[in-house]
């Protein structure tokens, strides 16, 4: 029982500085923005596939913002991925190509496999273009958005691209507050930190491309995939191509605002991602293929984050359970030095992220919410664990991964 | 009794210190002094005209008083609504006579004239200026920005703050330096010894006309084919070839003279360009990059660490814009760049590299 502490402990401190390494680097080291300087070109061809699957609260915002974007006309199109809605989704996407002839080339999908995976894969019939750029229906792009997602393009090692999400809702509750919380420290800090490293920037879904030849290379969109983005990400990565992150490529998004909606969220996140670990896992780390030594361990401990969960339950199970057997671990003294320097530092790495993250943003009171994380932590710990628990139920039994869609707070554009 | 007390009052306060660190926390949910979302960029500010334009919308209740200024041929002075003081002149020459100066200094006036003007040397102009003709600077003198319908010309040795947009030609003489966005809807022509961070015109020249030889190789139109080859370590095109497709290398790279690249090239160390080299897509080095004379890039170019372009190299068309950007950019004589030339830490002007 020891021993697996020991393994548990060395995984979470290995997590641990990993924290403060990237926290330490957004800080202070040299920051790789190489693409975001490309305002002049002669722009390629572009399909924005915007996914949307009964969204007829947010779906008019992302088409007119669509349509105001400063790229040239002629050389962007949009497909809404209408996927199966039962909503006025399609009514409102069939009033935009109206307005818009020629901008926009609706994909009304009737049935087929659910998931945004599915609908995309299905999608791709109507795609020619070799620069493909991904929105959820609940985004809303800026003006310069749609050059800034394209210009890495011109880089032949890029295979994929992430712009930064920023909650638009964050001060509905004290749900919407902490994820906006989360979300600074994951991208501005943590996406960012894996950009300057040259490690293994992860694909989000949205405020993201694409490229065709790629995709193609990779055996297109993974449908069995519950997040389509982890998994998009090792596979280009397996195959020698560049996933690279645009922390100032800024994207409008609403996150959940009830916790019911944020723990499926969750839920499903971690078990697309425990997916993806199994799958790509061992490849990534021992195989044989193009990725470079950093890329193959900060991409083990990326597929790893959510697992972590349930490993932080046990390690407190079996802490507990040591401590009642009166075993002293480590000869009593090096194990009570430890545990004070881990409470003393470790504890309070993630926190030191979002909180340097929340500084970067020029934000400043928000950050006094910090320790409020501590909620939001408590119940993702016990969603992601219920989550890989019932992951292994569903394995065993063979019961096929339901997706849910993310549930929209928005009300309806008039 | 005082047993019950004193576990209450050690439950109360235990309590009472774990709640302390959330006290600004609650403060902050209940009173939502910095609860609205990030402010993402909608209006893309990155636009090189951005401030132009706002400066331009800015002057618009200026007008009559310069068209007054204008048809009467006097100037006037006034305070803008935001409390600024302006200064309108009906003919641009007048700036060189006005009595406005201290210490070297114009008082710190905005300064709209209705036709070219002509700016003393030496002088520190503080606030930004306007003119609906051509802008003529003095030798040594310092800018904050300027706007001008036609062409603007700075002398030698003198100095832009925040930004420059002519709807004509903007040139600068030997020694400037360019501090901040420097637009114009014609050409850009800098001289010997000037610094620069972000410029774009339809062309941008690097000393004359004259040092630019067009007898180089032409870059074809055609599109670039999408088949990428990889290669681990060092890499060179030898002179001469044609490489047809994209080209990752995760070592060096180096491409021999007059070698012709049919698609782009992607190196993670040092790129080496030697002369008479034509690339027809883009050229990205996640180090430094030499770019050999006479060489045509069609697509953008991007070095994470240094570029350096030598004499008569073209980046872009004219029917293709394109950037060439790096942290430290160093450019000789003849280069010409169609698009965006951007240094985001320095870019500077060089007899010879």
């Amino acid at each position: 029982m020891i021993y697996v502490l020991y393994v548990i402990v060395s995984v979470i401190c290995v997590y641990t500085a990993r924290h403060y390494w990237f926290t330490l680097n957004r800080l202070f080291a040299f920051q790789r923005h190489p693409y975001i300087d490309i305002d002049t070109a002669d722009w390629p061809p572009v399909t924005v596939l915007v996914a949307a699957h009964n969204e007829e609260k947010v779906v008019a915002n992302i088409l007119s913002a669509l349509m105001t974007v400063k790229y040239p006309e002629d050389k962007m199109l949009v497909i809404p991925v209408n996927d199966r809605s039962t909503d006025r989704t399609r009514e409102i996407i069939d009033e935009f190509v109206e307005r818009f002839p020629g901008r926009i080339r609706p994909f009304h999908r009737k049935d087929g496999k659910g998931g945004k995976a599915a609908a995309l894969k299905d999608a791709m019939e109507l795609v020619e273009t070799e620069v493909i750029l991904i929105f959820d229906a609940d985004y809303i792009p800026g003006a310069g958005l749609v050059k800034q997602l394209t210009a890495p393009f011109f880089d032949p090692e890029v295979g994929g691209v992430m712009g930064r999400v920023v909650p638009m809702n964050c001060g509905t509750n004290l749900l919407t507050r902490l994820l906006d919380l989360e979300r600074s420290g994951g991208y501005q800090v943590d996406q960012q930190a894996r950009m300057n490293l040259r490690l293994v920037p992860q694909h989000g879904g949205t405020v993201a491309g694409v490229r065709l030849s790629a995709l193609r290379e990779i055996g297109g969109w993974n449908d069995t995939s519950l997040t389509e983005d982890t998994d998009l990400t090792y596979r280009l990565l397996l195959r020698g191509w560049k996933t690279v992150y645009q922390n100032r490529s800024e994207c409008y998004e609403e996150v959940p605002e009830t916790w019911p909606v944020r723990i499926k969220q969750i839920k499903r996140w971690a078990k697309g991602h425990n997916q993806a670990m199994v799958t790509y896992g061992l490849r990534l780390l021992l195989g044989r293929h193009r990725a470079s030594l950093r890329e193959r361990i900060d991409g083990t401990l990326l597929l790893g984050v959510y697992i972590m969960a349930p490993f932080t339950l046990l390690g407190w199970a079996l802490a507990l359970g040591v401590f009642y057997q009166g075993v002293a671990p480590l000869h009593g003294i090096v194990a009570i030095l430890s545990v004070t320097a881990y409470a003393a530092i470790g504890n309070l790495a993630a926190f030191f992220e979002i909180a340097a993250a929340v500084r970067l943003d020029g934000s400043r009171r928000r950050v006094s919410l910090v320790p409020f994380l501590i909620l939001g932590f408590a119940v993702s710990i016990f969603a992601v664990s219920w989550a890989a628990v019932s992951q292994v139920k569903d394995a065993l039994t063979g019961a096929e991964f339901h997706w849910d869609k993310t549930e929209r707070f928005r009300k309806a554009a008039s | 009794m005082s047993s019950f007390f004193a576990v209450v009052g050690l439950i109360l306060l235990t309590s009472a210190l774990w709640l302390l660190p959330l006290v600004p926390a609650l403060a902050e949910l209940h009173r939502k002094s910095d609860a609205s979302p990030l402010s993402v960029i909608q209006q893309h500010t990155g636009e090189i005209r951005f401030f132009a334009d706002g400066f331009r919308a800015y002057m618009k209740s200026l007008e009559p008083v310069l068209r007054e200024c204008v048809s009467s041929g006097t100037h006037a002075s006034g305070t803008m609504p935001d409390g600024s003081e302006y200064l309108v002149l009906g003919r641009g020459e007048e700036a060189l006579f006005l009595p406005l100066r201290e210490q070297n200094e114009f008082r710190p006036v905005m300064i709209v004239s209705g036709s070219d003007l002509l700016l003393p040397p030496e002088t520190n102009f503080s606030k930004d200026i306007y003119s609906a003709g051509s802008v003529i600077g003095g030798t040594k003198s310092r800018y904050r920005a300027i706007l001008a319908d036609h062409d603007v010309r700075l002398g030698p040795d003198s100095s832009v703050m925040r930004w420059v947009h002519a709807a004509g030609e903007f040139s600068a003489d030997s020694g400037c330096s360019l501090c901040g966005r420097v637009s114009s809807d014609t050409g850009i022509r800098l001289s010997e010894e000037c610094s620069f961070l972000r410029l774009n015109a339809p062309h941008i020249v690097i000393g004359s006309e004259a040092d630019s030889s067009p007898a180089t190789p032409q870059i074809s139109a055609d599109e670039p084919t999408p088949q990428r080859l990889f290669h681990d370590g060092d890499f060179e095109i030898r002179a001469g070839e044609v490489f047809e497709g994209n080209l990752v290398v995760r070592g060096r790279l180096r491409i021999g003279t007059a070698a012709r690249v049919r698609g782009s090239v992607k190196s993670e160390k040092e790129m080496v360009l030697e002369p008479y080299v034509s690339v027809e897509g883009s050229l990205i080095s996640a180090s430094i990059m030499q770019i050999g004379a006479d060489c045509r890039i069609r697509g953008p170019v991007i070095a994470e660490r240094v570029m350096l372009i030598r004499k008569n190299t073209h980046c872009g068309t004219l029917a293709n814009p394109t950037t060439v950007s790096a942290p430290d950019i160093q450019v000789e004589r003849g280069v010409v760049v169609f698009g965006t030339l951007w240094a985001r830490e320095l870019g500077q002007v060089v007899a010879d590299l």
